[in-house]
């Protein structure tokens, strides 16, 4: 842990426990929410999911485990997970006789827990979940749009919303007893005469009902303690006596000392999970709300604090959530997307690193797991010692922290109607999205938006599969200039971004309806002023944030038409048809679905569709699903090659396909902005992939940048693998490129460097003037993947998809693969001593 | 503005270095070099004209660079498959390459062409502290385009650093050094013989450049490749290492490892490479040789 410390003896032994546990489906949450439900028929919805929440929070089991320092549990294995029916269920009773089989990520589940969900839960739910709402309201004309696999809203239409991070703060200061005293003085000071009180009485009452729900479970918990310590002895006696004392204060009350700061924390955090179900569930800016108590506290010492944020990164791991079979081949290790940041500036606009955001990056190295997702601010007067120090942390290898700029995020948000003070006390959300915490809804995974297809089908003029879906526009030969070409494809995004935030918004009002959110409106402003639940438009801010994916390969496509058909006329336009509906000569992509149309296939892509829904780094391997049939040297594949090698690509500091990308992933993101959505607040535009770009790509025939049909997209802002050819500098000047200002929900720029070339002091160096540098130009976001043996013996294998990767050799750095095979060896052999 | 009449032969723009100079900079590589050394992992920059570049695993015999050749150098059957006898040079096979098997090494590029593409990182330079590194080849064998390259690169405000083997007349060097903010000077053996047999070229004339480029320079770093059979023995960097206690401005003495990274480059332009059986020097060794230039009381480093 060089430069970071070593983590106790408890914390070792903890994150053990984390790594040697067998995950199961635990079934107490599902079967409480099922009995309550039953009992409250015919009640009001938000009154029901608070006497749900309270229900489940008596029934669930009260679990210490050896050790812990901070507590509460959701289940009472480690890494295990509740069920949450309301939202979508049959997958799970489908998959019930695989899930503990799977190689990786599995989950066991006993027959007796199989017949009670399928005995007493999963009947209960049956035409009651939100999918089945969503579902409904949707036109044929959307769904057409989704069969096509043009978009995708698959998260939040299984699943609970999550993707929030709530006023942590607020609980510290005065505990949930702070917070039911501000709600009577609402309903105390409300106009009765008001016939919106009918509604908010009953918003209030459910949150008085959470509150005192919380309370009660933080009760439980120090009886537990209480009763652990009984017949403890020695340290852990004590350790157990304390814990009680502190569950019996926090988070009823509000915090007075570090300790109790950190409980509390964590009983906010994990009860936010509970009623939801979603992923994302952000911690935020930690530092920051955590600091005021830090700093008062006068008689913790440094190693016991050290030790706290320790388990809380621990705990952060314990949480897990089940999904279905092939997503979770494709994420190995239960992402769960928690977003917690350190540095940057307050409300006032001075710098606000402290000293807690050096210790939580100790606990990131300590703890060495994949939660939280730990992230950085940047700005202009970000010290030089806490980005080296993130950069340091960066080299260990485990892909965090994530680098942010402050300087096109406040912007950003300020241009989306967020006042400056909040947008500078921003926070991020799961992957990368940008959000003032405590004060937004952001519905920031909404939907993945296949700008790859939109191409398709712009090529096509609106036709898939031969069938006419969108608008008429030209097909590829009736272009007689680029402009008509661009010209339809703006056609063709206004008719399906139209469908896009239909969707979006039937899934949205699905929500409301069948799902507020009592427990986390009580913590989110400004719900208890406006008596509503966020998922009716109670925050501050609203928005919904739908992602395209695949912005270089339009941008790529673009530039070989313009160039060698337009400019140069290497090639016709009827050439590049031909070459493009035959695959290039590599087979058709009628031919290559048909041959795998068998069951198992369509249970993959079934999967693997889900899967991408979610947000997370996907595995190389899972590149394989592209069926892409060996080379021939036919005339199409000429015509690839020209495309190829004769036609700049974005990636590599060439303005004429760099700006094309721009164009193309713009007329995406103005689209989106001119929608609302029903809580009140608009669309804005991402572009990130999560990893839905390989499933997107296999939905995607050949396209004009040389890519094969099915063969992933390019991920985030990032250009597509292996075509940025001119080093990290050159693609980091490429993507800046892009209007990051414009895609507020957030971009994703991954970089990928071997450990050695950002070996010592002046590796460290350099990588923070990267990101500096990259931040001058109005970068928003990177993060750096620092390669291990695994990823070089890829790259050996397919070189052709690492073209980008920069290693040191002896006094110089060079790309990877332009290497001999015996000394890519000796490098490979070398790498195991530069960890 | 600087003038457009001014052209020269480069071979590669290299961006992201970090191991030619302070910060990130970008190389621009010279082509041409009045010395052949054996070790030279750039063989394609010793020719100051154009080179073609075969790579048979890439190559799919599709056959169209022999429709492209109009002067029948190309036979599918003959090995590296260029006669180099009979090509001029022309590149049309190379357009005509389908897979990128045949590459060109050399363009001819004009002052703006170049810093244009160098200052696209100009954000990187002003962050890291980087700049331009002239290198080759020998940036001194097309004296005018380098001095035009770093006026240039000086008038848009960007750090220049050359690597040199310091084989040039005094003339070119008083013009060239003194528009460099670091020299990069190569100085690979005290000793003629050895010198004049594995480069080409006799020490002497490098050695008394060296005085001069030093007095000359601002800041000098010696960079001296570790050659087993050549150099790599105490008395060799002892030789080296007391003459450059007579050089003034030197801030640092790297020394850097013989390796064999070049080789592969031969077999593309179907050349020998002569160093075959040599293998790079083991760290033990490299302390000690590192041990005799700090005696010297020279600040040293094993890298660049």
């Amino acid at each position: 842990m060089k430069g970071f410390g070593e983590p106790s003896a408890r914390i070792i032994a903890l994150r053990e426990q984390i790594l040697s546990a067998t995950p199961r489906i635990e079934t107490e949450r599902s079967i409480a929410i099922t009995a309550s439900f039953k009992e409250t028929e015919g009640q009001p919805a938000v009154i029901r999911r608070a006497k749900a929440f309270e229900h489940i929070l008596g029934e669930l089991p009260v679990v210490i485990r050896d050790g812990e320092l901070i507590v509460g549990s959701a289940t009472v294995e480690p890494r295990s997970s509740q069920i949450y029916p309301e939202f979508s269920n049959t997958w799970i009773e489908d998959e019930f006789e695989r899930i503990g089989q799977r190689n990786g990520d599995s989950f066991q589940i006993s027959q007796e827990d199989k017949q009670k969900l399928r005995d007493t839960v999963f009947p209960y739910w049956k035409g009651k979940t939100t999918s089945e709402l969503a579902t409904a309201y949707m036109s044929s004309e959307t769904r057409a749009c989704m069969d096509a696999s043009v978009f995708t809203v698959g998260n939040y239409y299984m699943n609970g919303v999550g993707h929030i991070s709530v006023d942590y703060a607020k609980v510290l200061k005065m505990g949930f007893n702070g917070i039911i005293k501000e709600v009577a003085d609402a309903m105390l000071k409300a106009d009765k005469t008001d016939p919106a009180y009918i509604k908010k009485e009953q918003f209030y009452k459910a949150v008085i009902i959470s509150c005192n729900a919380s309370v009660q479970f933080a009760k439980r918990y120090a009886m537990k303690a209480q009763e652990l310590a009984q017949s403890a002895s020695g340290q852990r006696k004590a350790e157990l006596q304390k814990i009680a004392e502190v569950c019996a204060t926090v988070p009823a009350n509000g915090a007075s000392n570090f300790y109790e700061a950190c409980q509390s924390f964590w009983f906010v955090h994990l009860l936010i999970g509970l009623e939801s179900n979603g992923h994302s569930i952000s911690p935020g800016r930690f530092d920051q709300y955590m600091q005021p108590y830090f700093a008062m506290d006068n008689s913790i010492s440094g190693e016991l604090a050290q030790e706290l944020l320790d388990c809380i990164w621990v705990k952060l791991n314990d949480i897990n959530k089940v999904r279905d079979e092939v997503s979770t081949k494709a994420f190995g290790g239960y992402p769960m997307f928690q977003n917690l940041i350190v540095g940057g500036q307050d409300e006032n606009g001075n710098d606000a690193t402290n000293e807690l955001s050096y210790l939580c990056m100790a606990a990131t190295a300590h703890v060495s797991l994949p939660q939280p997702s730990f992230s950085v601010r940047v700005w202009s007067k970000t010290p030089d010692q806490f980005l080296n120090k993130a950069c340091e942390l960066s080299r260990l290898g485990l892909g965090v922290p994530a680098f942010y700029n402050d300087e096109v995020i406040i912007t950003a948000l300020v241009n989306r109607g967020v006042t400056l003070k909040d947008a500078r006390k921003y926070g991020i959300i799961g992957c990368v999205e940008p959000q003032c915490p405590g004060k937004t809804e952001g519905w920031h995974d909404s939907a993945f938006f296949n700008l790859g297809k939109l191409f398709e089908i712009t090529l096509n003029g609106g036709k898939v599969n031969g069938k006419q879906l969108g608008p008429v526009t030209p097909d590829l030969t009736g272009f007689n200039s680029f402009d008509e070409l661009l010209a339809a494809y703006q056609k063709q995004a206004e008719y399906f971004v139209y469908h896009l935030t239909t969707a979006d918004n039937c899934v949205d009002i699905s929500h409301s309806e069948r799902a507020p959110l009592p427990f986390l409106s009580g913590l989110v402003d400004d719900c208890i002023g406006r008596g509503k639940t966020v998922q009716e438009g109670g925050a501050h801010y609203n928005f919904s944030g739908p992602q395209g994916v695949g912005a270089a390969n339009v941008g790529d496509s673009l530039a070989a038409i313009k160039k060698l058909v337009f400019d140069e006329k290497k090639l016709t336009l009827q050439q590049l048809k031909a070459a493009l509906d035959s695959n290039f000569g590599h087979g058709t992509q009628a031919a290559v679905v048909q041959s795998n149309q068998d069951d198992a296939f369509d249970i993959v892509m079934e999967a693997v569709k889900k899967v991408l829904q979610e947000n997370g780094t996907l595995p190389a391997d899972t590149a394989t699903i592209s069926r892409a049939v060996a080379a021939s040297s036919s005339e199409g594949e000429s015509i690839r090659q020209l495309l190829l090698n004769d036609s700049p690509k974005f990636g590599n500091d060439i303005d004429e396909v760099d700006f094309l990308t721009r164009e193309g992933a713009a007329i995406y993101c103005r689209e989106v902005e001119k929608y609302t959505n029903p809580r009140g607040g608009c669309f804005q535009a991402g572009l990130y992939p999560a990893s839905i770009n390989v499933l997107m790509g296999t939905v995607v025939g050949a396209t004009p940048d040389g890519r094969l049909a099915h063969e992933p997209l390019a991920d985030g802002v990032s250009p597509t693998r292996g075509m940025d050819k001119s080093g990290p500098t050159a693609a980091t000047n490429s993507v800046a490129k892009l209007d990051h200002f414009l895609a507020s929900n957030g971009t994703l720029y991954n970089q990928k460097f071997h450990p050695s070339a950002l070996e010592g002091e002046t590796g460290l160096r350099n990588m923070s003037s990267l990101i500096r540098s990259y931040f001058d130009q109005k970068g928003m976001h990177v993060q750096f993947n620092v390669v291990n043996k695994a990823v070089l013996q890829a790259a050996q294998k397919e070189p052709e998809k690492y073209r980008d990767l920069v290693i040191r050799i002896a006094g110089y750095s060079a790309q990877f693969i332009s290497l001999d095979k015996s000394i890519q060896d000796d490098i490979i052999e070398r790498t195991e001593h530069t960890f | 503005m600087c003038s457009d009449a001014i052209k020269g032969c480069i071979f590669n723009i290299q961006k992201f270095s970090i191991h030619d100079g302070p910060g990130i900079r970008t190389i621009v590589f010279l082509k041409g070099c009045p010395l052949s050394c054996q070790w030279c992992s750039n063989p394609e920059s010793q020719d100051y004209s154009v080179n073609i570049l075969f790579d048979a695993e890439k190559c799919n015999r599709c056959g169209k660079c022999l429709d492209a050749c109009p002067h029948q150098a190309i036979s599918l059957s003959t090995s590296g498959l260029i006669n180099r006898d009979k090509c001029i040079q022309c590149g049309l096979c190379v357009d005509a390459c389908p897979t990128t098997a045949l590459t060109k090494s050399g363009n001819l590029v004009s002052v703006k062409e170049v810093l244009d593409e160098v200052c696209k990182d100009a954000v990187h330079y002003r962050r890291s502290d980087g700049g331009l590194t002239l290198s080759g080849g020998e940036p001194l064998a097309q004296p005018e385009f380098a001095e035009a390259l770093l006026k240039e690169a000086r008038t848009r405000g960007v750090h220049t650093a050359m690597e040199t083997t310091g084989m040039a007349s005094i003339d070119v060097l008083k013009k060239i050094i003194p528009l460099l903010d670091l020299v990069l000077l190569d100085i690979k053996s005290f000793y003629s013989e050895p010198h004049k047999k594995f480069t080409g070229v006799e020490s002497h004339t490098i050695l008394k450049n060296a005085l001069v480029i030093s007095q000359l320079a601002k800041e000098v770093a010696v960079r001296i490749p570790v050659i087993p059979g050549f150099n790599a023995d105490p008395q060799s960097i002892k030789a080296i290492a007391s003459f450059i206690t007579h050089m003034s401005n030197v801030s640092k003495v790297h020394l850097l490892p013989y390796h064999n990274y070049g080789q592969n480059k031969y077999q593309l332009l179907n050349r020998k490479y002569a160093l075959v059986d040599i293998k790079t020097p083991n760290q033990t060794l490299m302390q000690e040789l590192k041990q005799i230039v700090e005696s010297f009381g020279l600040v040293c480093q094993i890298g660049g």
